[in-house]
């Protein structure tokens, strides 16, 4: 059984007349383990999709399983422990609460956990040093550069030792150079760490360090096939979502 | 948690600090509203109240205008149910309501000390006793106008040598200059050689208040002056009838003050939750419960809340204790003191509004639309 699973999930949202539909009856397996970038167009639903892998938003249909779990027949209350303990989500723009420094943000999830104070130190300490940004620990986020807060906000996602992290164009608003060392860092927290990591992103070189390419495109998936270990650009085949609607196999590149 | 919720109020330390200070000066009128209906309360309640008899001139309000020979007192003795009747003149600066308000009360300094209930915090009774013109003041009195034992103190006609000062278990008594009988009775202006203002009449155990007091004034009906006998807080409360409907009023002073400190606290709450939404959604992304962040919101109104109405109450109670405020009219006397009773409603209630103030907003947080907050800019 996949880590995560979405079985026929549809989403859509009503803007005074209009109905969009981002989501149709979407399928969708992650294994433990994997590290799955997700592109695509503007609009066709991706933040949508993380938001409800992560129990913030509900579908109007279908249901979600995270190892075991099915999160959405969870009331909210339970879905915040259950995210607490299971999920970690990276943002954009990072998010830090402005108020508390490098160290507290990162503390904040642990503090949801039953831990003890020292274990919380261990674990705060080592997100920080996965990071790189030990020395910063007593910083306040004004004091931080763009790629070292969005490295705060990764630390803060792994500091519970999530099942799943979720990662919403993380490299969105950085440079290119310190949009690569992020990239680095998530790969390293995959392979070093085991983390299962599900990535939005519109960058082709941030999704290419993915063990797992995936594309929503009106609503459908398509996964990159081909030998991924060449770099060259491959074949995109509808694989994982609606099974049995084989629409096209799309040139991508 | 806690030290996010220090943290954001410290952040927005001049919001912060203006809430503070509003709730803490909306609780110190609220505190000093209470005092004064408290000292009401003990004026017209109480043993001393309850179980004394004023005999005063019918028809007549203020203390210069009663005037009752001084052997009435013996008329009065006879009755059944009287235990001892101490024969008072009264002198005061002022017949009208104010709040410095000077009352002499002229009586025998031995009938004072068995009757009255009075501690000397200063000076000795002897002194007050053997000289003429010594007086023993009120601590109230002596806050207000400075005085120790060994001052000379003049108002009007009068000038009295402070023997002693005193202290009371009924605070309006320590409103009171308390000087001998034959003294006032011979002031210039009184001219009330064996007359008195009133008798004060003490009951015995099983005696009827109300019965006592209708056989005194019927008694007394053959005398050259009509009387009317009422119970000591009855009398009072009658004296102070234009003060005591304007205090009754001013209690509306004091919930308009709590609903201040509501609508102050709840506005700035209500703001900084509504600034930072989405610092609500992201802590409930990272698995905040809604409950544990509605708990947040309210640790921060009940803070805001707390520290200015503890610091408002602290400072009213410290300015009743130095103050010695009293208000007066004809010869009564209010005294505002501060109490243990007053110090905890005033943190109960800061603790209250603190709580109903955060309510809306915390609701807020708490239900707050996690994905709406979080696709704001
Ligand atoms: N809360 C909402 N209310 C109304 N419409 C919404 C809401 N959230 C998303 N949508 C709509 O749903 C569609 C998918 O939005 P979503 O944010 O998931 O897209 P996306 O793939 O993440 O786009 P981008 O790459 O630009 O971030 C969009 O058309 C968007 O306008
Ligand atoms: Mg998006």
């Amino acid at each position: 059984m996949a880590l995560v699973e979405l079985r026929g999930v549809s989403k859509s949202f009503r803007k005074g007349d209009e109905t969009i539909t981002p989501l149709d009856d979407i399928d969708l397996d992650i294994d433990a383990g994997d590290f799955v970038s997700l592109m695509g167009p503007s609009g066709t639903g991706k933040s949508t999709l993380l938001n409800l892998v992560s129990g913030i938003d509900r579908p109007d249909s279908g249901t979600i399983t995270v190892d075991g779990t099915e999160v959405t027949k969870l009331s909210r209350s339970k879905l915040a422990d259950w995210r607490a303990a299971n999920l970690g989500y990276i943002f954009q723009t990072h998010n830090l609460i402005p108020v508390l420094t490098a160290y507290e943000n990162v503390e904040l999830p642990t503090l949801l956990l039953n831990l003890s104070s020292t274990q919380r130190r261990q674990r705060v300490e080592l997100a920080l040093e996965a990071v790189g940004l030990s020395d910063r620990a007593d910083h306040y986020p004004r004091q931080l550069s763009g790629g070292q807060e969005q490295r705060v906000g990764i630390a803060r996602a792994i500091v519970a030792h999530p099942k799943v992290v979720v990662a919403d164009e993380p490299t969105g608003s950085l440079d290119t150079e310190t949009s690569e060392q992020v990239q680095v860092l998530l790969q390293r927290l995959n392979k070093e760490l085991d983390i299962t990591l599900l990535m939005v992103t519109h960058d082709r070189d941030a999704a290419s360090i993915a063990s797992r390419q995936l594309m929503l495109d009106r609503g459908k998936f398509l996964e990159r096939g081909g030998d991924k270990e060449s770099g060259s650009l491959g074949e995109w085949e509808v694989g994982v979502g609606n099974a049995g609607d084989s629409v096209a196999i799309k040139k991508f590149g | 948690m806690f030290t996010y919720v220090l943290k954001t109020l410290w952040r927005h330390r001049t919001r912060t600090l203006l809430t503070v200070t509003g709730a803490a000066v909306a609780m110190f009128v609220f505190c000093f509203v209470g005092s004064v209906q408290e000292g009401l309360q003990r004026l017209t309640t109480g043993s001393d109240a309850d179980r004394s008899l004023i005999v005063f001139q019918e028809n007549r309000f203020c203390p210069t205008t009663s005037r009752l020979p001084e052997d009435y007192s013996r008329k009065i003795k006879e009755i059944p149910g009287v235990r001892d009747v101490m024969p008072i003149q009264v002198w005061t600066n002022n017949c009208r309501a104010s709040l410095d308000i000077v009352v002499f009360n002229g009586a025998d300094p031995q009938q004072i000390k068995s009757t009255r209930p009075l501690t000397l915090t200063a000076g000795d009774w002897h002194a007050f006793s053997t000289q003429r013109d010594a007086a023993i003041v009120g601590r109230n009195v002596a806050q207000r106008r400075g005085l120790k034992t060994g001052d000379q103190f003049s108002i009007g006609d009068i000038s009295v040598k402070v023997a002693g000062v005193f202290q009371s278990t009924v605070p309006s008594e320590e409103n009171l200059i308390y000087t001998s009988l034959a003294f006032l009775q011979y002031t210039r202006g009184l001219d009330a050689a064996g007359l008195v203002t009133q008798h004060e009449v003490l009951l015995t155990d099983d005696a009827d208040p109300d019965r006592v007091a209708s056989e005194i004034d019927a008694k007394l009906r053959a005398g050259s002056v009509a009387t009317k006998t009422r119970r000591k807080g009855a009398f009072q409360a009658s004296t102070l009838s234009d003060l005591v409907d304007l205090i009754g009023f001013a209690h509306w002073l004091g919930y308009a003050c709590v609903g201040l400190v509501l609508s102050l606290v709840a506005t700035t709450t209500v703001m900084s939750v509504q600034d930072r939404i989405k610092e609500y959604a992201v802590l409930q992304t990272i698995g905040v419960r809604p409950l544990r962040a509605m708990r947040l919101v309210l640790t921060e109104s009940t803070i805001l809340c707390l520290v200015g109405g503890i610091a408002g109450t602290a400072l009213a109670m410290a300015a009743l204790a130095i103050g010695g405020f009293a208000i007066g009219a004809e010869g009564a006397t209010i005294a505002f003191r501060p109490s243990i009773g007053l110090a905890l409603t005033g943190a109960l209630v800061s603790l209250a509004v603190g709580i109903a103030a955060g309510l809306a907003p915390a609701i807020q947080a708490g239900t707050v639309p996690i994905v709406n907050a979080l696709r704001q800019a």
